[in-house]
């Protein structure tokens, strides 16, 4: 059986436009099944077009929810991604170690807000 | 009954007058009612997704809308992007290829959306020469919207979106609005707090604020957008219940309506003359992600 497996994100898609939180879902299901399994996994952005942050979210952004970082870091890797993507998943990456980290962050973070930036007109 | 619309301009004034339409209409039950355009000299065209929206809710609730004595010129600009085919005209051609059709979906149409943005705006030889940057950016905000209304909105009556283009103003107009829950209720909901209209988009604009609960963390989409926004040099409005947000050249604006949207509308002003080439200054590794 094979150790290290492959992904391809259009082949899973079925569409160079990887945008819907719903074909998120279908990386993620092949993803942690393999992560599970303990095998390390390329996934490959070869031929995708587009990526919004609600379809990386679910792919990959709820593995932090499953698996530890030490997990996920030393068994998943991408590969044929342009350097903004790279970078919109790295954000990707970090908001859901927070999410899963201080779910409960909300009120504060709302005081924050309203204090700095709602200039009334 | 019968009720009177004034210009429907793609800024506060115009969804001021919108929400005030929502406000005439919404207990209106089995009625005719003739929206009389007689006073409306103009239109900006993506305002359609949200007038859409509206008249759109009048007929869920049963009502028979008319719209009547249309001017010629908004006539036109209504006729070529489809909105009077709901209204039993038939579309006419655009000769200039400057109009993005009004069309509605429902949350589960995302393929069917990107369908649509791609033949009816990326794809289209009309369309401006934006440098394949832009184009990149300006294709993600509009599913990061897009995305946003099925994520948040828990809209049962749709999801609306017309666009134009301004090839001598380098501009192009693009709008969102959803029949959902709104910001404001949203956020109640998901986090207990309670916020006024306007407060509740500042919220969910800011960093890593989210209503998403559950496995599958959220809280980009919005920021993104604003980012996005502030280096292309546009404009982003956001009405959501009673709330009016605005934010361009990095500086955002809020003030309330006084009345409600049945929803959330976003709508996006892109200046399409931008040379960013929107590459990092400092490139990331992929072995450095996770």
């Amino acid at each position: 059986m094979q150790n290290e497996m492959t992904i391809s994100i259009f082949e899973t898609v079925g569409s160079p436009l990887c945008v819907a939180s719903g074909d998120g879902q279908k990386v993620y299901e092949r993803l942690a099944a393999a992560l599970h399994k303990g095998r390390s996994v390329t996934l490959s952005f070869h031929n995708v077009t587009t990526l919004t942050s609600a379809f990386l979210n679910a792919a990959i952004g709820q593995l932090y929810g499953v698996f530890s970082e030490e997990h996920i870091r030393s068994l998943l890797k991408v590969q044929d991604m342009p350097p903004d993507d790279l970078a919109l998943l790295k954000r990707v990456v970090e908001t859901a170690k927070q999410y899963f980290k201080d779910p409960q962050r909300f009120d504060q973070a709302v005081r924050d807000e309203l204090g700095d930036n709602g200039d009334d007109l | 009954m019968r009720l009177t619309l004034p210009d429907i301009r793609h800024d506060q004034s115009g969804f001021k007058a919108l929400v005030r339409l929502e406000a005439e209409t919404k207990d209106c039950v089995f009625e005719e009612i003739a929206i009389d355009m007689g006073g409306t000299s103009w239109i900006d065209a993506d305002m359609c997704a949200s007038f859409g929206a509206i008249l759109y809710r009048m007929g869920d609730n049963m009502n028979t809308v008319r719209l009547t004595n249309i001017r010629p010129g908004v006539e036109s600009i209504l006729l070529k992007n489809g909105f009077l085919s709901h209204y039993g005209r038939e579309k006419i051609p655009d000769r200039w290829g400057t109009t993005i059709p009004y069309q509605r979906f429902d949350s589960k149409d995302d393929r069917y959306f990107a369908d649509y943005i791609e033949n009816e705006l990326i794809r289209r030889s009309e369309m401006p020469a934006m440098s394949p940057g832009l184009m990149k950016k300006f294709r993600e905000s509009i599913f990061e919207i897009f995305s946003n209304a099925v994520l948040h909105s828990h809209t049962k009556l749709g999801i609306f979106s017309c666009g134009q283009f301004f090839p001598k103003r380098d501009r192009l107009d693009f709008s969102v609005a959803d029949l959902g829950i709104g910001m404001r209720r949203n956020i109640a909901d998901h986090t207990g707090l309670a916020l006024a209209a306007a407060d509740a988009i500042v919220w969910a604009t800011a960093g890593r604020n989210t209503t998403k609960r559950g496995p599958v963390p959220g809280g980009l989409g919005l920021k993104l957008l604003g980012e996005f926004i502030d280096l292309n040099g546009g404009c982003i409005q956001i009405v959501s219940d009673a709330g009016y947000w605005r934010r361009q050249n990095g500086k955002t604006v809020t003030a309330p309506l006084s009345n409600p949207f049945p929803g959330t509308v976003v709508s996006m002003e892109i200046n399409t003359a931008d040379t960013n080439s929107y590459k990092l200054v400092s490139e990331l590794s992929a072995a450095d992600i996770f």
